[in-house]
């Protein structure tokens, strides 16, 4: 137990000490939320900009939580994972702390901004909304950290990843909904939506923090707040299955593989040893 | 003396190919053994199996008894191990690190604190603890890692290459630390190095070719196995000299005006030659060299020196 909370208390060091990052990373969602938010001003939506909002935030959440991977993929290629896996530790251990580390990193960056946008635009009005906004994120979060991990251990080439997982994220944020409503694409992109884990997330997100749980589901399907395929709305409750089984799936995947991994073959070819030890 | 590494008919199979190949030997508690080899060799599947990092073909490895393939968590627990390349969290410490390091051996937190002072004073980097490890220069780092691998007390020190692309003076005192430790703290210290005067310090060494051990033993018995010492001879009359010489069966190739013997003694030539010394204008002795060794028995230069 002590490796997965010391592995927390480095993830969460090294989030607090990259003051860079930080900025950067708190500046891209009120770019989007300014953009977006003067794009897509329409009679659907009563609050464009805490709709807007709560979709950045919980992308954050996300491209936060998938950073796992590349966090991961830097430690492989500093040796730091060698070290590891050379030590009596746990590998289950590890990855758990690493997954936690990762939920925890993702959840403060969330409610970074998430405070910030209580003075531009979001309003609670119930005293619940809060906690469970606080709740969904950490679970948001943990879900995607385990897809992250799991990214991670598939990596072969510590270079190239930089470039897939953008390739691979860019499109994932923007086809969830979180920028531009659903409704609003094409019906290929609206297709491609449907199989989008964030897509769900980000319906379920927004439905909590623009505290909308108790409106019945036509008027969800008319805000846009739950994900409807053909004529067949996702209720919130499915919503949350559906999260909740993609998050169980990749724990249970990147858990499995993390401690199966050979994290000296990255960059190097298994069959030549002396790449290892020189 | 007891064995604390048993390597018995060890091999490693990549598919059809045969990295190791029924390798056996043993190393004794508390001393220095060093791995050599040309790349490609399998010292490195070897030491890497030996780790617990690669899985056998078949064959027996154990450490302290331990098998390493069905007591990994035993045989890690015994075992340091600095790699080569750095291991250590750049972001973080070195203080940071040695912590980090300490929970992941399990050391009792009362005990921490005092293991990382013993640790960081004998690799003299004291004052340096609450510095970043990214702003250390990289014989600083290789002390770092020599202190982590030692602080939960292992009883066999693996070490790869630890002097490689170090200066002079480092390499000198990363010597020194090992030894130190050997001699103080009866650590068996298994190393892979480039550097064929580091190997002479050493209790034993098993030089590996082509998967197979083909020499094992002291470096002097070594020595005296396969290198001949060497003798260049200048002279005015060349026609007594090799008159004298062959009279003592001493064979001798010439080559740029000089003569030039090699023995497995040189005493009785420094003999003969001291009776006529008239003949002799120069004289100069080269002691047969590890690298001689090395490339007797593998056929090969060890690899150029970075």
């Amino acid at each position: 137990m002590n490796t997965v909370f010391a592995l927390w208390k480095r993830g969460l060091k090294a989030f607090v000490r990259n003051k860079t990052g930080l900025v950067f990373s708190l500046i891209f969602p009120f770019f989007f939320v300014y953009v977006f938010g003067a794009i897509f001003k329409n009679d659907f939506i009563e609050n464009p900009i805490a709709y807007m909002l709560s979709g950045v935030i919980i992308t954050t959440v996300f491209e936060s939580a998938l950073n796992l991977a590349s966090s991961t993929v830097d430690d492989m290629v500093s040796g730091f994972m060698k070290e590891v896996l050379v030590s009596p530790a746990k590998r289950v251990y590890v990855a758990l702390g690493q997954l936690l580390s990762a939920a925890t990193v993702s959840t403060l960056q969330g409610i970074l901004i998430l405070v910030i946008g209580l003075f531009i635009g979001i309003k609670f009005t119930d005293w619940k909304t809060p906690f469970l906004v606080l709740v969904s994120m950490i679970f948001i979060g943990i879900v995607f950290s385990g897809v992250g991990l799991f990214l991670a251990t598939k990596v072969r080439n510590g270079q190239t990843f930089q470039i897939v997982k953008t390739a691979v994220t860019m499109p994932l944020t923007f086809l969830s909904g979180a920028y531009i409503p659903i409704s609003m694409l094409p019906g290929t992109l609206k297709f491609v939506a449907y199989f989008n884990p964030m897509t769900y997330a980000t319906a379920f997100f927004r439905m909590i923090v623009l505290e909308k749980t108790g409106l019945p589901i036509s008027d969800l399907i008319k805000e846009g707040l739950v994900v409807e395929i053909n004529g067949f709305a996702i209720t919130p409750f499915m919503t949350f299955a559906i999260i909740l089984i993609i998050g169980l799936v990749f724990l249970l995947l990147s858990t499995i593989s993390f401690v199966k991994t050979d994290f000296s073959r990255l960059n190097r070819s298994a069959t030549d040893a002396n790449a290892l030890w020189g | 003396m007891n064995p604390i590494i048993q390597v018995k008919n060890f091999t490693k199979k990549y598919g059809d190919f045969v990295a190791v190949n029924n390798i056996s030997f043993d190393v004794e508690e508390g001393s220095v053994f060093a791995f050599l080899g040309p790349n490609g060799a399998g010292k490195s599947t070897t030491i890497n199996t030996l780790c617990t990092i690669f899985e056998k073909t078949s064959g027996t490895l154990l450490i302290d008894g331990k098998d390493v393939s069905r007591q990994k968590g035993e045989v890690r627990s015994a075992i340091g191990v600095v790699f080569q390349d750095s291991t250590l969290d750049a972001k973080m410490t070195i203080e940071e690190n040695l912590k980090m390091h300490c929970v992941f051996y399990n050391i009792p937190n009362r005990e921490v604190e005092e293991r990382i002072s013993f640790v960081l004073n004998l690799v003299d980097l004291t004052g340096e603890r609450k510095k970043m490890v990214s702003a250390l220069s990289g014989g600083m780092k290789r002390r770092v890692e020599i202190a982590r691998g030692l602080i939960h007390y292992p009883k066999v020190l693996f070490l790869d290459e630890p002097t490689t692309g170090l200066d002079p003076q480092t390499r000198a005192h990363i010597w020194e630390y090992i030894m130190k430790l050997q001699k103080e703290r009866n650590i068996t210290i298994f190393l892979t190095t480039h550097y064929m005067e580091e190997a002479e310090i050493c209790n034993k060494i098993a030089i590996m070719d082509g998967g197979e051990i083909v020499a094992h033993d002291t470096p002097y018995a070594l020595k005296k196995k396969y290198t001949k010492d060497k003798a260049y001879i200048n002279t005015k009359n060349e026609e007594a000299l090799e008159l004298l010489l062959s009279e003592h069966h001493l064979d001798y190739t010439k080559k740029d005006g000089y003569y030039k013997v090699e023995a497995e003694h040189l005493d009785r030539l420094l003999e003969v030659l001291s009776v006529h010394k008239e003949h002799i204008t120069n004289i100069e002795i080269k002691k047969g060299t590890f690298n001689d060794v090395f490339l007797e028995i593998t056929g090969k230069k060890i690899r150029e020196e970075a």
